[in-house]
């Protein structure tokens, strides 16, 4: 019979063990870093990031449209796709590390101008397309341009509008139309009284930001003057504008909105509740995938308009080309040929992507004026006019960093909600936001 | 008689002779960790400290020294001291809830019952769930639209629907659906911390104790609670450090709002210096956090010792 001696680990030989084993895994990369990197040579490779976009069909349409150009011209296209509340951060990143993907998709504030020194001047691209497809419009140009030394830091690629949608019958049955925002007060509520209020956000997000500047600048109010040199924001038209979101919330809506998030007041109008809501065609797009019935009793039109001026926010869509890019070249090259294509990714994002340069998509726009799956037909006509309705945070001055900080601390939002709540007076609120906004362009003027 | 030979001593190179001693192998094996604290914690802090004291940010990312003027322009922002409140009343609300709700666990689990294996395992789940999607679930039975837990009360005639709780709406409500949430996720620690501490206790003082007469409520709070204290204190302070610095919740579930009403020090440093690029206010917000801590964590380790002597 044999006696085995099972194996006894020392600790000299588990240190020997280890180490090489440590040392193994160690060199492995230096060992194959020179045939990987002539791989890598051999391949030339493009990557894209950028929202998950709201209609699903788009990114879809893009991931192959991005492939096939890539194989035309035999690179190696990658299309990531992130969500949205994460697009500023992942900027912040790959700045921060000098390493990322080669075109950056932004989506809403910030970005353009934040990231200016990390960003290819992309003016002759802008300018070669501005040529072909016509002037730029006046929100494409607050997006990426930058005033001071007249070079264009992001190609701006769409915006995404916020027009009025509302429930016909309900609006009919009260003899009404919200065509002001009194009307929509007004009638708002009427309809709330019958179980149907109106519904726009004052949570934090998105879409809150967006429609009370709206309704800031249809009252004649603004955070910055035209330079973007001074906080305007403590005038009469701000008080106004406060006045009416504190009463529009009593009267009109439910303390529901505090909480919202962007996909809440999409929700509201495709369960059948709301009678009204302020948002981009996707909460349309939706019903008419969910609630046929509801989806055919919302009009869209656009935005109310104010005792000033009829104006709404807009979000803004736009690449950059990272210094760091491996491959700016493809990526300027690539989107030469998204330009050229644009017309498709209107037709893929169902009319919600709005073109930046006027001749682009000519007016009339077949998909929004003559659209088979509304009834009626011409349902989204009123989005063809947006250039004249839209604007982005900084109006009327420049978008810069410090109208983003505004933008992501929610000042706006909070401003009305604390009137609405009556946490503060209409007066109080204002000057509580125009001292935010004004320790924010002070501090941002310091820096740029 | 039996002769055992002297060992012979083959010549060795230095570096064999070195790991032969045990200081050094033990310096050995606890570098990786001292360097992973080195440079995973150490190096962000010392960075923190020094783009706090600097104009650096995104836009323009050259250093400049500013001293402590970005902490003087924090501290006068009402916003900021709002946030400051909120994080104390974050933390330590649900650090309490977290600790009550574990001791009560750790009291069930301890009793034999059917099943109780299966419980022990679903109990950690708090704990393992990746958090975006726990607050994604808890979202939803707080949306004001959807909410389950309305719809219950609601169904069992507690309330009508023109009453229902808007959750996440309203300001001391939402604050108290960010504890909760917390809490939630933090019970199964304190549980574990507990079941640990209750069974270390030595029998034969309980049974000592019991036959002098002492009830459960007795038994607990004057002998066994006194005895595990110090364990608890350790546990607790990592739950302070941890939701003090944690913004996952608050900017998954209620992004700051309802006006600012959950803001706390991580989110607001995560906004400011990430989101929208002022990396130096950014640092000097989250630095914030380090006296506070500090202050806690000397306190609580005080106690502890205290209690040990």
């Amino acid at each position: 019979m044999s006696t085995a001696r099972p194996s006894s680990i020392t600790r000299r030989r588990f240190l020997r063990d280890t180490s090489l084993a440590l040392a193994a895994a160690g060199a492995s990369p230096v060992l194959s870093a020179p045939f990987a990197s002539r791989a890598m040579a051999d391949t030339k490779t493009l990557t894209i990031v950028q929202w998950s976009h709201f209609v699903p069909a788009y990114d879809t349409w893009f991931d192959k449209f991005a492939k096939d150009w890539g194989e035309k011209n035999h690179i190696e296209v990658t299309v990531d796709h992130i969500p949205v509340q994460d697009v500023a951060a992942r900027a912040a990143a790959e700045a921060s590390a000098g390493s990322g993907h080669d075109l950056f998709g932004w989506n809403g504030a910030g970005g353009a101008h934040l990231y200016r020194k990390f960003l290819v001047d992309v003016t002759s691209l802008v300018e070669s397309v501005e040529k072909k497809y016509g002037k730029i419009t006046v929100i494409g140009r607050q997006i990426g341009y930058n005033q001071d030394d007249h070079t264009w830091s992001a190609f701006p690629d769409y915006y995404i509008n916020f027009p009025v949608m509302y429930r016909k019958s309900l609006w009919d049955g009260i003899g009404m139309k919200p065509e002001t925002w009194d009307d929509v007060r007004i009638g708002g509520a009427k309809l709330k009284q019958k179980g149907h209020p109106v519904g726009i956000s004052l949570g934090h997000s998105n879409d809150p930001n967006t429609t009370w500047r709206g309704v800031l600048w249809s009252y004649g109010g603004a955070v910055q003057d035209e330079a973007g040199k001074h906080v305007v924001l403590d005038s009469k038209g701000s008080v106004e504008a406060v006045k009416f979101a504190a009463a529009l919330y009593k009267e009109a809506m439910t303390s529901d909105v505090l909480s919202w998030s962007d996909a809440s007041n999409n929700q509201y109008i495709d369960s059948g509740v709301s009678s009204l809501i302020i948002n981009p065609i996707s909460a349309y797009r939706t019903a008419q995938q969910l609630n046929k019935k509801v989806a055919d009793d919302i009009f869209v039109m656009e935005p109310p308009k104010g005792p000033v001026r009829r104006l709404m926010g807009g979000a803004s869509e736009f690449y950059g080309i990272w210094k760091f890019g491996k491959n700016q070249e493809a990526a300027i090259e690539f989107l030469k040929y998204y330009a050229d294509h644009w017309i498709e990714a209107f037709k893929a994002s169902s009319g919600y992507n709005n073109p930046i340069f006027a001749n682009i998509v000519p007016k009339p726009m077949p998909l929004l004026s003559d659209d088979p799956t509304s009834t009626p037909r011409d349902k989204l006509a009123a989005l063809q006019t947006s250039d004249e309705w839209s604007a982005v945070p900084g109006y009327p001055g420049p978008a810069t960093p410090a109208t983003d900080e505004v933008y992501n601390d929610f000042i706006i939002c909070d401003m009305m909600a604390k009137a609405a709540t009556g946490a503060m007076t209409a007066e109080d609120s204002v000057k509580w936001a125009a001292q935010q906004c004004e320790a924010i362009l002070t501090k941002w003027q310091q820096k740029t | 008689m039996v002769t055992i030979a002297e060992p012979v001593t083959k010549p060795g190179s230095r570096f064999r002779y070195i790991l032969d001693r045990r200081g050094t192998l033990g310096a050995v094996f606890v570098a990786p960790a001292i360097l992973y604290v080195l440079l995973l914690v150490g190096g962000p802090f010392l960075l923190a400290v020094y783009y706090s004291v600097s104009a650096y940010t995104i836009y323009d990312p050259s250093w400049r020294f500013v001293g402590l003027a970005n902490f003087a322009q924090i501290v006068k922002n009402p916003v900021f001291l709002e946030t400051l409140g909120n994080t104390f009343l974050f933390t330590f609300g649900s650090q309490l809830l977290g600790l009550i709700l574990g001791k009560f666990g750790a009291f069930l689990l301890m009793r034999p019952f059917a099943g109780r294996k299966i419980v022990r395992a679903l109990i950690i789940l708090p704990w393992a769930v990746p958090i975006a999607l726990a607050s994604v679930a808890w979202e939803w039975m707080f949306d004001s639209l959807y909410s389950v837990i309305n719809w219950s009360m609601i169904a069992l005639g507690i309330i009508n629907r023109s009453d229902a709780p808007n959750w996440l709406g309203n300001p001391h409500l939402a604050m108290l659906c960010v504890i909760i949430v917390n809490a939630w996720r933090f019970f199964p620690f304190a549980i574990v911390i507990f079941l640990a501490g209750i069974t270390s206790v030595p029998q034969d003082i309980i049974d000592a104790a019991t036959v002098d007469g002492a009830g459960f409520w007795r038994r607990n709070y004057q002998i066994v609670l006194p005895l595990i204290l110090p364990i608890v204190a350790v546990g607790l302070i990592f739950g302070i450090v941890f939701t003090f610095t944690d913004l996952s919740i608050v900017y998954l579930l209620t992004n700051g709002g309802p006006v600012n009403a959950t803001s706390v020090l991580g989110f607001r440093g995560f906004q400011v210096g990430i989101v929208s690029g002022d990396v130096s206010h950014g640092a000097a917000i989250s630095l914030f956090m380090l006296p506070v801590l500090l202050i806690v964590v000397i306190v609580v380790l005080r106690f502890i010792r205290r209690r040990e002597v």
